[in-house]
């Protein structure tokens, strides 16, 4: 049987950690050791934070289409109290690309907010 | 005009547009003018409101000596400091800082303590001007006036 040497498969082990760990400050970006316990954590965050990024786009979007309303006189709360009695199922994303650039459209999302909640 | 896009639009520091605006504090209640000061400071009040990025207005006040403070905070409101010496805390009434030699530094940390703190909280401090007097020195940005009175009964005390 042939003979394994373990020195390649390790070698090729740390090149894929180390060229997740480019751009690390410190010896995180050379040092295989403290290189992937950074990498580990690294890749812990990225997949928490992409499940939080659906969160902060919301919080984003709300936010917008609050100051949007609030031009008009209204205030979030109420806004969304009048789209949904007015039933406009529009989500928030993009209520708040309308807000930002077509204000006309948007004014007449409030309107019709405003005309179901009276 | 921008097609609709799927992604979400964050704006670029080039493109954000500043505006000047002008306030005359003379009258209104401090803690509801920093509140709409820190908002528009940070941009919250547009439609492209970008958190990354300093996309508020240029704000600029005069008569900062002459806002009012309610109820009894002038006597009760205190702003400690710390020397560093051992004993060294010291104190100092809101009513005694407004007569004191800078009394616009009432306002102003009460706006920066309203703001983000960090770095971006600090570039968007600088774009609020805060003058004691009725004179301020940005004629040149002919600055929008903001009446904060009418926008709220309770944003002003008369007497």
């Amino acid at each position: 049987m042939a003979r394994v040497k373990r020195g390649v498969a390790a070698h090729a082990r740390h090149k894929k950690v180390l060229k997740l760990a480019k751009g690390y400050r410190g010896r995180a970006k050379a040092a295989f050791r403290v290189g992937i316990e950074k990498v580990e954590k690294g890749l812990q965050y990225a997949y928490r934070d992409r499940r939080n990024k659906k969160r902060a786009f919301r919080g984003l979007w709300i936010q917008r289409i609050n100051a949007a309303t609030r031009e008009h006189g209204m205030t979030y709360s109420q806004f969304m109290n009048g789209i949904i009695k007015a039933g406009i199922e529009m989500d928030r994303k993009v209520m708040a690309d309308l807000a930002a650039r077509e204000p006309a459209a948007f004014k007449a999302l409030v309107d019709q907010a405003q005309a179901a909640l009276k | 005009m921008q097609a609709l896009t799927k992604q979400t639009h964050s704006i670029k520091t080039a493109d954000v547009q500043k505006k000047w605006f002008l306030i005359d504090a003379e009258g209104l209640v401090l803690g509801r003018l920093a509140s709409i000061i820190a908002m528009r400071l940070r941009g919250k009040h547009k439609t492209t409101f970008t958190p990354h990025i300093d996309c508020g207005d240029n704000i600029v006040v005069i008569n900062a000596e002459k806002v009012r403070l309610t109820g009894r905070k002038a006597e009760r409101e205190v702003f400690y400091w710390h020397t560093g010496h051992p004993g060294g805390i010291k104190g100092e009434t809101l009513g005694k800082r407004l007569e004191g030699r800078f009394p616009e530094r009432v306002l102003i940390k009460a706006v920066e303590r309203m703001i983000t703190r960090g770095p971006l909280g600090r570039a968007q401090m600088k774009n609020l001007r805060v003058y004691a007097g009725p004179n301020h020195e940005q004629e040149a940005q002919q600055p929008e006036k903001l009446d904060i009175a009418a926008m709220n009964r309770k944003n002003s005390r008369i007497g």
